[in-house]
This record gives C-alpha cells, sequence and structure tokens, in this order.
C-alpha cells in the first residue's frame, strides 16, 4: 500500500512511518499543509493519513483539495481533538474516518486496511493466513474451508490478528479496538483473556494451528514460529 | 424596591411635611390677621361710644342684634382707665349651645370722675366659618399639587429610568455563548452613557476571556494528546523488539499503563471543562428507557463474562430534556461503574419512573464515605486504572441540568439514585 503521512509532530510521524514501513508499505511525510497539497497533486495513494492542525492550516484543507479535484485516495484523520463537531465535518467533506490521538499503532493499521478494503473491492475484500481465510465482506471466517463459528467480537479479534500478524500487540490496545475507547474497565483485560482463548479454541477445533502466542502477560503475537 | 418607588415615597412624605407645617403656619397667620381685623373694629366701636359718654354723660342707645352685643355701665366710683380683649363662650338660648365670641373691656372715666364700662361682644362664628372654608379650600388645593407632582416625578422619572432598565434587562440576558454584541439603548444621560460603555466593555471583556479559554482548553488537549500519541506510538514499536525480556516487558507495560491513564485523565477533565462551559447546548427529549437499554447492550459481553445479573424496570415515558450526548456520558459512567465495581455472579438493578432512576449493583462494601466519591480525584477502592472522574463528570452533568443525584451504601449494596425531575 502506498500511504502518506500528514503530521507536523516529527516523533509521531517517524514511529508511524517505521511501523507502517515495518508492515511492508510504502509511506512518504508531509509535515506541513503545503507540502501535503504539492504531494497530492502529483501523486496518488492509497490512503492519507491526516492531522487536522498542521502549522500552517487545517488537514481539511487537504479534504476540500482533493475532493474538488474529483480524486479519490482513502483518508484517515487523526486528530487530538475528540471533538464531534470535527469528526462530523470531517465526514461529511469526505474523510474515511476518524482516529483520536493517542491511537496505538495497531489500531492504525487495522483502520488503514478497512478504509483500503472499502476502496478498493475487486477480490481484495478477503484476508488469509495460511490455511485461515476471512472474508470482509461477508464477515466470515473459514480454516481450509470449515466455516469458523465466531461472535462478532471475536470475529473482529480475528481481523485484528491477521491485520497486525507478526507484531506484538499489547491487550489495551485489543480493548480499544474491540471495545472502544469510551468503555474504560478496569477488568476488561480479563475479557481480552476470554476472547482470545474462546477465538483459540475455536480454530483449533477446526484444524488450524495455534497462531496466538500469550507475550508475558502485556499482549499477544499472531505468528508461526 | 424599586427607585421610582422610593423616590415617590420621599417625595410624598417630604411634600405632606411640608404641606402640614405650611398649613399650620398659613392657618395661624389669617387667624391672626382676622383677629386684628375684629379688635380693630371693637376698638373704633368703644371709641365712638366713649366719645358719646364723654360729651353726653349719657349711655347712648343701642339695639342689640344677632352676634353683636354692647353693654355701658356707668359708675359712682372712679375705675381705672384699660383696654381688655378677650375670647368667651356664650350660649345662645335660641340654639342651646355655646357659641364663640370676641369682647373688648374698655372702661375709663367722666370729667366728673365717675367711672364706666363698654363691653363688646361680637360673635367670631362667621369669621371662623371663613377660616374653615380658606382651611379647606388651601387643604384640596395642597392635595392636588401633591398629587400631580407626585404623577409628573412618576412619569419623568421612568421616562427618564427607562434606558438604565432597558441596559439592565440587556445585560442580564446576555449569553456568553452567542456571539451577538450586547445592544444597548442610545442614551443623552451621562451617567447611563457612562455605565452602557462599562457594560459593553465588561461583556466584550467576558466574551474574549471565554473565547481564550475555550480556545486554551481545545489546544491544551491537543498538546497533550500529541506528546501521548508520541509515546504510545514509539511503545508499540518499542515492543516488537526481539531482544525485549520479561522484565524490560514489564517496564513497558508501567510506562504504558501510566500513559493510558495520563490519557484518561485528560480527556476526563476536558470533559469537566466542556460540561461547565455548556459546550453540548443542544437538547432533546432523551428517552431514559433507550438510553439504558443501548448502554446495557453494550455491556451486555462483559457482564455475560463476569456473570453479573441485569434487571431492568423502566417506564417507557420516562423521558430527560437534555442534550443526548450527555445523556450518553451519564448513563455510561453510571452503569460502567455498576459493572466495574460488581463481584462475580453479582446483579444489577436499574429502575427507573418518572421522577427517579435508581442503580442498585452488589459489590464490595465502600471504605470512604460514598458522598466524597463525587469529588474530584476521589476513589472507592483502590483500582489503579481508575482516574477518579466517573462520578464527579456524572455530577457535573447532574448540577447542570438541576438533578439531584445521591449515593449510598448498604453493605454490599451500592444505590445510585438520580432525580431528575
Amino acid at each position: 500500500m502506498k500511504l502518506l503521512i500528514v503530521e507536523d509532530d516529527k516523533a509521531l510521524c517517524k514511529s508511524i512511518s517505521d511501523y507502517l514501513t515495518m508492515e511492508g508499505h510504502l509511506c512518504e511525510v508531509a509535515e506541513n499543509m503545503k507540502q501535503a497539497l504539492f504531494k497530492t497533486a502529483d501523486n496518488r495513494y492509497d490512503c492519507i493519513l491526516l492531522d487536522l492542525g498542521l502549522p500552517d492550516g487545517s488537514g481539511f484543507e487537504v479534504i476540500k483539495e482533493l475532493k474538488e479535484n474529483k480524486l479519490t485516495d482513502g483518508v484517515l484523520i487523526l486528530s487530538a481533538r475528540n471533538s464531534l463537531d470535527d469528526k462530523l465535518h470531517g465526514f461529511n467533506i469526505g474523510a474515511d474516518d476518524y482516529l483520536t490521538k493517542p491511537f496505538h499503532l495497531a489500531e492504525l493499521s487495522a483502520r488503514i486496511n478497512s478504509i483500503y478494503r472499502r476502496h478498493n473491492l475487486k477480490g481484495l475484500n478477503e484476508i488469509s493466513f495460511n490455511e485461515i481465510r476471512v472474508n470482509t465482506e461477508g464477515r466470515q471466517a473459514w480454516i481450509n474451508n470449515n466455516l469458523l463459528n465466531l461472535t462478532r467480537k471475536e470475529y473482529e479479534l480475528l481481523v485484528f490478528f491477521l491485520i497486525n500478524s507478526k507484531r506484538i500487540i499489547t491487550k489495551e490496545s485489543i480493548v480499544e479496538h474491540l471495545w472502544g475507547d469510551e468503555v474504560i474497565l478496569t477488568d476488561s483485560f480479563d475479557f481480552v483473556y476470554t476472547h482470545v482463548k474462546n477465538l483459540r479454541k475455536k480454530i483449533l477445533a477446526e484444524g488450524g494451528k495455534n497462531y496466538i502466542k500469550s507475550i508475558y502477560g502485556f499482549g499477544y503475537k499472531f505468528s508461526e514460529d | 424596591m424599586k427607585l421610582i418607588a422610593k423616590s415617590t415615597v420621599y417625595l410624598f412624605l417630604s411634600s405632606i411635611f411640608v404641606m402640614i407645617a405650611g398649613g399650620i403656619v398659613l392657618y395661624f397667620t389669617i387667624r391672626t390677621i382676622v383677629y386684628k381685623q375684629i379688635d380693630n373694629s371693637l376698638k373704633t366701636e368703644a371709641a365712638i361710644i366713649e366719645d358719646q359718654i364723654l360729651q353726653s354723660d349719657t349711655i347712648p342707645d343701642f339695639t342689640a342684634d344677632f352676634g353683636h352685643q354692647i353693654e355701658v355701665k356707668l359708675l359712682n366710683s372712679q375705675i381705672r382707665k384699660k383696654v381688655v380683649f378677650k375670647d368667651t363662650l356664650i350660649l345662645d338660648e335660641k340654639a342651646g349651645e355655646y357659641l364663640s365670641y370676641r369682647s373688648i373691656l374698655y372702661s375709663g372715666n367722666t370729667k366728673d370722675k365717675k367711672g364706666y364700662t363698654i363691653n363688646i361682644y361680637q360673635t367670631l362664628e362667621e369669621k371662623q366659618e371663613l377660616l374653615k372654608d380658606v382651611s379647606l379650600y388651601m387643604s384640596f388645593l395642597f392635595l392636588s399639587l401633591l398629587a400631580i407632582s407626585i404623577l409628573l416625578n412618576y412619569l419623568i422619572s421612568s421616562n427618564l429610568w427607562k434606558p438604565f432598565y432597558t441596559s439592565v434587562d440587556q445585560a442580564a440576558n446576555y449569553n456568553i455563548l452567542s456571539d451577538k454584541p450586547i445592544l444597548l439603548p442610545e442614551t443623552d444621560i451621562a451617567e447611563f452613557r457612562q455605565l452602557n460603555g462599562v457594560i459593553k466593555s465588561m461583556t466584550s471583556k467576558m466574551r474574549s476571556d471565554y473565547l481564550n479559554l475555550k480556545e486554551f482548553n481545545e489546544n491544551a488537549a491537543h498538546e497533550i494528546q500529541t506528546p501521548l500519541a508520541v509515546i504510545r506510538s514509539k511503545m508499540d514499536i518499542l515492543v516488537q523488539n526481539a531482544r525485549l525480556n520479561k522484565e524490560n516487558l514489564e517496564l513497558v507495560k508501567s510506562i504504558n499503563d501510566a500513559t493510558t491513564k495520563l490519557f484518561k485523565l485528560n480527556q476526563g477533565l476536558l470533559l469537566i471543562s466542556k460540561i461547565e462551559n455548556q459546550y453540548f447546548q443542544a437538547e432533546k427529549n432523551v428517552s431514559l428507557k433507550q438510553t439504558v437499554e443501548t448502554c446495557i447492550e453494550n455491556y451486555r459481553e462483559i457482564m455475560e463474562i463476569k456473570g453479573i445479573k441485569v434487571e431492568l424496570k423502566a417506564a417507557s415515558s420516562a423521558v430527560i430534556k437534555m442534550n443526548e450526548i450527555l445523556a450518553d456520558v451519564l448513563i455510561s459512567n453510571l452503569l460502567s461503574n455498576a459493572v466495574r465495581y460488581n463481584i462475580d455472579n453479582g446483579l444489577i438493578r436499574c429502575e427507573i419512573d418518572d421522577r427517579l432512576l435508581v442503580i442498585t449493583n452488589t459489590g464490595l462494601p465502600l471504605k470512604t464515605d460514598p458522598e466524597l466519591l463525587f469529588q474530584r480525584f476521589h476513589k472507592g477502592n483502590d483500582h489503579l486504572q481508575s482516574v477518579g472522574l466517573g462520578l464527579s463528570i456524572v455530577k457535573k452533568i447532574a448540577d447542570s441540568y438541576s438533578m439531584k443525584v445521591s449515593y449510598t451504601c448498604n453493605e454490599n449494596l451500592h444505590i445510585i439514585k438520580l432525580e431528575y425531575r
């Protein structure tokens, strides 16, 4: 995937680009609105990660410019402001999603993937990992052609794992992904544990391998080794 | 008491005082003049009679007519010469009542040393009648003057103070949230112009302070969230490092937990300041039953895992007129507490009628006074991840809609009551 990161904070910009590059994406960076407009004028991106508060203007301008030129690059707003007005305004002028800072990189990755899938429907609504196959349109998963009977949360958890496979994802980012950051529950980590346990059981029952590894009670890693 | 009423009362009292004093002075002045006149005419009459006595040594013949009597006596001895005026009452036999008279006693001696006295009585009835008429007329005049001056004062004052009351009304209705500037009436009265100037500069100062504060809050959020985002993202990358061992990861986890807490804290404080600044203005009729049902649905899974049973008894007529977002925050804060501080296989009971919302949940007994939990950063049981803002947010929302919220804890039962009407 080719991505443009528009973010004026250099440190944040670097971690986003490092993480996404590790996942195999091609990342370009713009530190202000001028650079962003310059880059989007000449290049097409699968997804633009857009900070709203740029030093030389609002990120909304970039979206407006894209829409005026009828360009369909995916846009994911990254904002420090958790304001409903901003969210609605963003969606109204054509943003695809809105993520409030501070976010987990695993969550960012999941959002980018879902935007990408929405924009490129043909044949790309499938994610697979060895014998596991997920159809994101029908929201179904199979182990070698055996349909997995998953609850909504278990399905979401599986997709989250697949998109962030081979990375350690913290329990916290799973909680935020499954329940949103409004639901703050102290013992929610136990629920993550319960969901992971059930998911693992179902995958094994249908003949899949155990890919979900617990990392010192800190998080999980979905990988072969 | 209104200024106009007060000034009218003062004017009324002082006018009454002046009028009574003036009336008394006037009455006595007129009375003195009348007496002087009567006395003069009595004296003149007595002098004429004396003249006659001195010249002819005879008593003139008098016919007494009503209200006017003359008595002249000749004495054999000498008498001291004197003139005395007196007020007397004389019984009028016909009318059977005493009438007041003015009398003169005039005495002297003839050339052959014989004394004489002249007593003339003049009735005062007519003069008193006159005095009464004059007083009545004067009182009427005074009272009309008083009425007119009070009426005029009232009309003039209310007209003069009109711009003042308009300014006060405008200032009272001024809404800091709206960007409409305050509209003050034009006036040519210097004091009111000054007042309007002060109101104008104060409101515009308030408005700009408010905007600054709002901007500061938003900026603060932005400025804090971005470094938090950096810390979080760096940690996400750090944990991917294969060389980290268990101890290293434990450290990262602690940093991560603290960062999350900081983030929640920042969010909570911002929410509180937004409520205080009446950021959430749009109101609609929110069905409590529906809000609670949606919220329970969100927690359904978690409650199932914990084995918590939920009982909901709600009247569908239970409606609050408030901001929808705040209603969600209010209910979800209360319910998440009921879930969070519940015990395994516990119970949550939620009852809503037309006036009350009561959430009862099982849990461990509280160590502190439950009412203290409405204060910021006050935590009941030592939960690591709790930032201690949930109930103070609830209280802020309840306060801003003048609802009453109370928390009681009876051993293992925690009861939150929200009187929303």
